[in-house]
């Protein structure tokens, strides 16, 4: 699911960088430093929309560093359990298939794809099928898929997603 | 495990009335999931109520049906806990359960990283039994096998030095690793390897399995196949090995129901134990500084072969034999020269190699080889400049053999399968000795100084070559004798010889060893006549290549537990062969020594004088010594230890010097203070190259 909240970050910020263009580099530190990171309460930070505020920067003793707290908004994208999501088939073998969702890779047991799907290891590339041949699953298809548990890492997220529900599986454009 | 079989009570005091399922038996819930629908059978309170499942899990029975009314204390059905056969980074991936926070016993149940780039992926024993079984139905079906396939010194070469941008046939890639700045890769293809790999495909699954780490494998693997026609996701890179040393202890998760189709191709032996089932392949060296870039760690080294590409003149072809190639660097700067020059004439430069230098003389000098360079940037040897791109002729044609050597295994293999009844399978560990045996089968050989006086001929590398290739070696002439294998001409032996197919009819091929390693090589008869010992000189004496150290068919096959589980032969110590055991023990008695002997001789620092002079000596004074006395051992254990040593000279994995540009065939005996001093010197200069 995503969000758009407000979050905070600290910013170190070396002494070579202080001068007329300091709150640039403060902004585009801040950028690079967040956007496309992951936490597990907030979940993948997609993208910073403002700056709230850059807070007074506090010199470090010793060093000359500054860290400068800032307070911005971003759209954060969470995976639950139990949500349903498009995803990109990248990985099919027997053992199951691996999906991604934006940032979020997914992994789908053999046994939580229909089972009349039977995979088939020797077409390039390999695949899941139906027996009639209707509903053919392979690389770069776009699945739909549910959440059944979600691996929440300090650097990562990692989820568990299932066919074997209504409306689920091959998303045919 | 027993079954966690856990059965549904009714879920009030008083009866209950199902009204409706909304599972069916052996349907799959997850936790949550309504089970059915009831009420209250009394009439009083008709709103219907839902049941949940507590637990995720299988419904194994349904004991009440629709419209029938249940007791309290009733079982109302049945669920089949899930046993979590599937686990992806410890999360199960049927129900979705995190693994880290249940009951320790659940964490067993899946051990076995089934899926090559995964490893975080682990599926049940029986899960894994179950799977292997269909691949290896398929592969029947399809009548294919499983070739494991090495990619360093095998199919490619790669260095992470500098070279030259416009090497022809030399494919950059770079590579960023996570916390490291990235480096280029320099990688050149072995020559036909696009043609190996087709063909090579229609009848084996091809599995990457490489010391590469995962991010150099995957790119290689889309280098050879873009298309990942041949590899698909089939790709096993360090990061996935249990081992770092061998890759023996992944075959039992890859292949769960045993590897009795499996053929692996790769240039070392040890890393896959000495395994019969390996073809040991000869190593593919481009890059003359440069060796396996991924080797294993420690004692692990190789000699590489030695390629010195030289052009004096414009097009004359430069064959330096090994031991004058040293000496040779120091025209570098003349060939500089040449090069400039030399741009309407042709400069054909000619990579020798160490083990093959006249094995290819003959054929392969008027082939057309493919261009290529070894090279270091400082010294630009060996140049083609035509259009702007340096090529290099590259003699190496070994993988058309290799494809040959295959489709003879699965040739064989299949023959064996056919005869067999159904449901058995033969086993490729017995298939492949027995191919190999049937080489020089009908032979029998007689060696003339090539094997040491002082050791026995059953412990002599060349006796285990010969024996593995199906020949007959015995300690002097019998009737039966075909070939005469000697070192040099005259000796009382060679002699004989004369004398005797003087008085026969088939005529005794007298020929150099050569001749036995290319057998080895090639896995065929080579033609006798190529390789004849040459009158009144000696004929060039080289020791053993690398890949003609198979040990013989018979030799310690690993076997199963006796329980035949495949749990117990998971843990690599269970699979530790007494050969294994002595090995290791081996392995320690070398550290010792080593620490006795200072002298480093993976490092070797060449190029320079001293260095050459003494190489040249030792390696004369080696040519009449006896091959067996290995060069880390000092002389004074040679004696008692002939055996031993001899074993440990043929295991030990070759040199492999990283930087330094290859060392003579020999190993000089080192000398403790010149080597020392040698050391001292080369890392000398390579500071001030640096600055």
């Amino acid at each position: 699911m995503f969000y758009h909240i407000s979050l905070e970050h600290e910013i170190l910020l070396h002494p070579r960088y202080f001068g007329p263009q300091l709150l640039d580099i403060v902004k585009q530190k801040l950028y690079t430093e967040v956007e496309g990171t992951c936490t597990g309460k907030y979940g993948f930070v997609i993208a910073v929309t403002a700056i709230d505020s850059i807070g007074a920067g506090l010199i470090q003793p010793g060093q000359g560093f500054v860290v400068y707290p800032v307070k911005y908004k971003a759209i954060v994208f969470r995976p639950f359990k139990g949500e349903v999501l498009d995803a990109i088939v990248t990985q099919v073998n027997k053992v199951g298939m691996f999906a991604q969702i934006g940032p979020l890779s997914c992994f789908i047991s053999h046994h939580s794809i229909p089972a009349d799907m039977e995979f088939c290891p020797n077409v390039n590339p390999p695949c899941y099928k139906s027996k009639q041949e209707d509903n053919v699953i392979q690389e770069e298809d776009v699945i739909r898929l549910k959440i059944v548990g979600t691996r929440v890492d300090a650097t990562g997220i990692f989820a568990i997603g299932t066919l074997m529900d209504d409306y689920l599986g091959l998303v045919t454009q | 495990m027993a079954d966690k079989t856990m059965p549904i009570f009714v879920p009030s005091e008083k009866p209950v009335k199902v009204v409706k399922w909304k599972v069916k038996q052996g349907v799959f819930v997850s936790q949550g999931q309504i089970l059915f629908l009831y009420n209250d059978s009394s009439g009083q309170d008709t709103e219907l109520k839902k049941y949940k499942a507590g637990r995720a899990g299988t419904i194994s029975s349904i004991k009440v049906k629709e419209g029938d009314i249940a007791e309290p204390g009733q079982a109302i059905a049945e669920l089949e806990e899930c046993r979590h056969p599937t686990v992806m980074k410890e999360m199960c991936a049927e129900c979705g359960a995190d693994l880290r926070t249940d009951e320790v016993t659940n964490r067993d149940v899946a051990v076995v990283p089934m899926v090559h780039s995964v490893p975080e992926l682990k599926v049940s024993e029986e899960l894994a039994q179950k799977l292997g079984r269909e691949d290896a139905d398929r592969l029947l079906k399809d009548r294919k096998l499983v070739l494991l396939v090495d990619l360093d010194q095998t199919l490619v070469h790669t260095t992470n030095d500098n070279i030259p941008p416009n090497l022809k046939g030399v494919l950059h890639f770079f590579l960023r690793g996570p916390g490291c700045p990235g480096r280029w890769c320099h990688t050149r293809l072995r020559p036909r390897t696009q043609e190996f790999l087709e063909n090579a495909s229609k009848i084996y699954e091809l599995h990457v399995c490489t010391f590469g780490a995962r991010q150099y494998a995957h790119a290689i693997a889309d280098l050879l196949d873009p298309e990942k026609k041949y590899f698909s996701h089939r790709i096993l890179s360090r990061d996935e090995c249990f081992d770092a040393r061998t890759k023996a202890a992944n075959l039992k998760a890859l292949f769960p129901c045993g590897d009795n189709m499996v053929c692996i191709i790769d240039d070392r032996e040890d890393v896959w134990r000495h395994a019969t089932n390996l073809i040991h392949v000869r190593p593919y060296s481009f890059f003359q500084s440069t060796g396996d870039i991924n080797a294993p760690p420690p004692p692990v080294d190789e000699k590489p072969k030695e390629k010195l590409p030289t052009g004096k003149n414009g097009a004359q072809v430069n064959q330096m034999p090994t031991l004058d190639a040293e000496p040779e660097q120091k025209d570098a700067s003349k060939n500089k020269e040449n090069k400039e020059e030399g741009s309407n004439g042709k400069i054909v430069s000619k990579e020798v190699k160490k083990d093959n230098a006249d094995a290819k003389d003959s054929e392969e000098a008027d082939q057309e080889g493919d261009e290529r360079i070894a090279q270091d940037p400082a010294e630009p040897r060996w140049l083609e400049t035509s259009d702007g791109q340096i090529e290099v002729e590259d003699p190496d044609d070994y993988l058309i053999y290799l494809d040959d050597i295959l489709k003879r295994i699965h040739k064989h293999f299949y023959e064996h399968y056919d005869k067999m009844g159904k449901n058995q399978i033969p086993d490729l560990k017995t298939i492949i000795p027995e191919v190999k045996c049937e080489v020089l089968a009908g032979t029998s050989l007689v060696f003339s100084g090539l094997v040491p006086t002082h050791q026995r001929l059953e412990t002599s590398r060349a006796y285990q070559v010969a024996k593995s290739l199906g020949a007959e070696v015995t300690q002097d002439y019998t009737n039966k004798t075909t070939h005469l294998v000697a070192v040099r001409a005259g000796t009382a032996k060679v002699n004989a010889s004369k004398k005797m197919s003087e008085g026969k009819a088939n005529k005794l091929h007298v020929v150099t060893p050569d001749w036995l390693w290319t057998c080895a090589e090639r896995w065929e008869r080579v033609d006798e006549r190529l390789y004849p010992l040459q009158r009144g000189g000696q004929s060039r004496w080289r020791r053993p290549p690398a890949h003609c150290s198979s040990p013989p068919p018979a030799a310690a096959p690993r076997r199963r537990t006796p329980s035949g589980r495949f749990m117990d032969t998971i843990n690599p110590l269970l699979s530790f062969s007494s050969d294994d055991i002595a090995d290791m023990d081996r392995e320690v008695e070398d550290i010792f020594n080593e620490s006795d002997e200072s002298s480093s001789d993976d490092e070797k620092p060449d190029g320079d004088e001293l260095d050459n002079k003494e190489r040249l000596i030792s390696a004369s004074a080696e040519n009449s010594m006896q091959d067996s006395i290995p060069d880390r051992l000092p002389d004074s254990q040679d004696a008692e230890a002939t055996n031993d040593s001899e074993m440990d000279d043929e295991s030990r994995p070759r040199k492999r010097p990283r930087t330094s540009s290859p060392p003579s065939e020999e190993e000089p005996p080192d000398d403790d203070d010149s080597s020392w001093n040698l050391m001292g010197a080369a890392l000398e200069k390579e500071l001030l190259a640096q600055d």
